[in-house]
């Protein structure tokens, strides 16, 4: 999938044109129109509703990158990632709330930016925890250990310990204004949104970094083929708790950015069933690739709420179909995974090189 | 038949006294060997003969149950794989052990991996360091490696949709790619057309002969005319056990050889 086509009569003169991101101006231009599409258009003209579906597939997107990393270009096969969001926003959370701030830091609005970085960090480190049983074993086996990060964690360490902190009972409320950045208070869908993107954006460009070079490099070498990348001279062991540690930090930075989203945090906002739901994503965008995480989590959650505004008509006639609507969301789920098995198993990023291809060879696909 | 005992030249690699056994089964029964610099050193024997064992033993995925392993006069037992491919032992596998889906161009840059500094940090941002080193591997590995093996055309290709031939020719640039002293390879032969092993053939020839390169082969390999042909020195194994260690003539003439390996008829069969 990764071969690249350049047009005619353009030639690369030295290796950094052939490592540049863009590589024509073609394509800086397209990029350049979808960063206006992003932060001047879907801004501008789309209203509160449409911002928080949006809202969500980032959300989704920065969740999944995690997985993505480990189970598409690790090869560290993990049902469990949704722990390792629960770690980060709850570090958030406990941060802003809990945390003697010194007064100028609250004044500039640097404590939510803070607590984002050190949410980040403990659940990565919470994350090298759980992928310890990586280095010894493999495939299904490391799926239970990586479903006991999520009930250890989730089931157990928060809602039975963390949940109690401060005498409270189940969720922690975030009052309106805690959450700030800076000068502004982030309240409004816009305004989430907008740190959405950011952070989206920030993320996709440092994970896909660091897949083209050393570190992932290894980890790709590791998923293909564990035996030989050790002869390479690749440290395993070393570099599968380096891809377990960037995903629980990307991980930890979806956690603390949904915080911004809601106004109290339950941890029944992480269930394993959303750590499911992120493996699905990745398995719908496609697999190794990391254009396919953000198309499977638009996918996900605009087929969802696609699902949902054609149940709500149909609610009046049927009442059962609205208390019944996660079930049928889980149906939905489980059928889409299994057609995409069938009749698209590289995923929707496959469709789109293949797309991509069509128009990049057109008229002489040969 | 000790003739190598006796030759001039410096050490790279011994194998002292080596057993290695699993469960019951003895693979290796008190092996020793000695490759010295600059040589190709061929191991042959039949099938089972625990040759591919030998070159698990001296690259450490096994760890052999008795004996010593000394690479360029240090004991290297108990080092792991990764830890002896940064003192300069490369190898390649017997079935391809590629990469297959990275590039031709991303199997080779893994290959750098040992010589690389950067890392994660340096790697998300991908500015100053991490950028220039990657220039200047790139740079390496079209000049020196990309060139020599003659995979231009495919550099972009994924491994795993490239004819066998050519995967050996990947595989094998992937391991020069470490830069090693003492390379291993494991039937790099098998499977290849006559064209493909002659390339395949001279290629070996160039990085043991090349003043660029220099490396110390060692050669597993069925194909008796490549080894006679290639080798400074020829190892026998037969049911684990060492037959002899000998110049081509001397191993072609040894009685117990023919009997074991070579057939008593055609001196040896080759695919000329």
């Amino acid at each position: 999938m990764s071969t690249t086509f350049l047009p005619c009569s353009v030639y690369h003169e030295d290796y950094t044109q052939d490592h540049a991101w863009w590589q024509t101006k073609f394509i800086r231009g397209k990029m350049i129109l979808l960063l206006l599409l992003l932060f001047v258009v879907i801004p501008k003209f789309a209203d509160s509703y449409v911002l928080s579906v949006c809202n969500q597939i980032g959300y989704t997107i920065l969740g999944a990158l995690g997985v993505q990393l480990l189970i598409g270009y690790c090869g560290q096969l993990t049902l469990g990632h949704a722990a390792f969001l629960a770690v980060g926003a709850y570090t958030s959370t406990l941060l802003v709330l809990e945390f003697p701030w010194p007064k100028f830091l609250m004044d500039w609005g640097l404590a939510y930016p803070i607590s984002i970085i050190a949410a980040a960090v403990v659940s990565g480190l919470w994350s090298v925890l759980f992928g310890l049983p990586s280095a010894r074993v493999k495939g299904f086996y490391l799926i239970l250990t990586t479903m006991a990060a999520q009930f250890v964690t989730v089931d157990f360490v928060i809602a039975q310990y963390v949940s109690r902190i401060g005498g409270r009972g189940q969720a922690f409320s975030l009052p309106p204004g805690t959450i700030k950045i800076g000068p502004w208070v982030i309240d409004t869908n816009l305004k989430v949104y907008f740190m959405m993107v950011v952070l989206v954006i920030l993320c996709v460009i440092g994970l896909a970094n660091l897949l083209r070079s050393r570190a992932g490099r290894a980890w790709v070498a590791i998923r293909d083929n564990d035996i030989s990348a050790e002869v390479m001279g690749i440290n395993i062991i070393k570099h599968k708790l380096l891809a377990f540690f960037v995903a629980g930090f990307i991980g930890g930075i979806a956690g603390a950015f949904w915080i911004s989203n809601i106004a109290a945090i339950s941890y029944e906002h992480f269930p394993w069933f959303w750590s499911l739901w992120l493996v699905g994503v990745i398995l719908i965008g496609g697999v190794g690739s990391i254009h396919g995480t953000i198309f499977g989590a638009i996918f996900m959650v605009v087929v969802m709420e696609g699902l949902q505004l054609a149940v709500m008509p149909l609610a009046d006639t049927y009442p059962k179909l609205l208390m019944d609507f996660l079930f049928i969301k889980e149906a939905a789920f489980g059928l889409a995974i299994c057609a995409f098995l069938i009749f698209e198993p590289n995923g929707l990023a496959y469709r789109w090189w293949q797309i991509k291809n069509y128009f990049n060879l057109w008229p002489f696909s040969y | 038949m000790q003739s190598n005992e006796t030759k001039e030249g410096e050490v790279l690699l011994e194998l002292e006294d080596i057993n290695m056994c699993f469960g019951r089964v003895g693979a290796l029964a008190g092996i020793s060997l000695r490759v010295r610099k600059g040589e190709i050193h061929s191991v042959i024997g039949p099938n089972g003969a625990g040759k591919t064992v030998m070159m698990n033993c001296i690259n450490g995925l096994y760890h052999p149950q008795k004996g010593n392993i000394y690479f360029k006069g240090e004991k290297i037992n108990k080092l792991k794989p990764h830890q002896r491919a940064k003192l300069g032992i490369a190898r390649t596998f017997q079935k391809v052990e590629v990469f297959g889906g990275m590039t031709v161009l991303g199997n080779i840059r893994l290959g750098r991996h040992i010589h690389l500094k950067s890392g994660i940090a340096s790697g998300s941002l991908y500015v100053g360091k991490t950028a220039r080193e990657e220039v200047e591997h790139r740079a390496f590995i079209e000049e020196e490696i990309i060139d020599l093996l003659e995979i231009e055309h495919i550099r972009n290709k994924p491994v795993g949709m490239l004819p066998y031939g050519l995967q050996k020719r990947v595989e094998l640039g992937r391991a020069l790619a470490l830069e090693p002293e003492l390379l291993i390879l494991d039937e790099p032969l098998a499977g290849l057309n006559l064209e493909e092993v002659e390339d395949l053939a001279r290629f070996i020839l160039d990085i043991n002969e090349e003043e660029r390169w220099k490396v110390t082969c060692i050669l597993v390999e069925h194909d008796m005319g490549v080894v006679m042909d290639l080798s400074d020195q020829v190892f026998v194994l037969n049911f684990g056990n060492k037959i002899m260690d000998g110049t081509p003539e001397e191993v072609q003439n040894h009685p117990e050889v023919i009997k074991a390996y070579l057939g008593e008829e055609d001196l040896y069969a080759t695919r000329r």
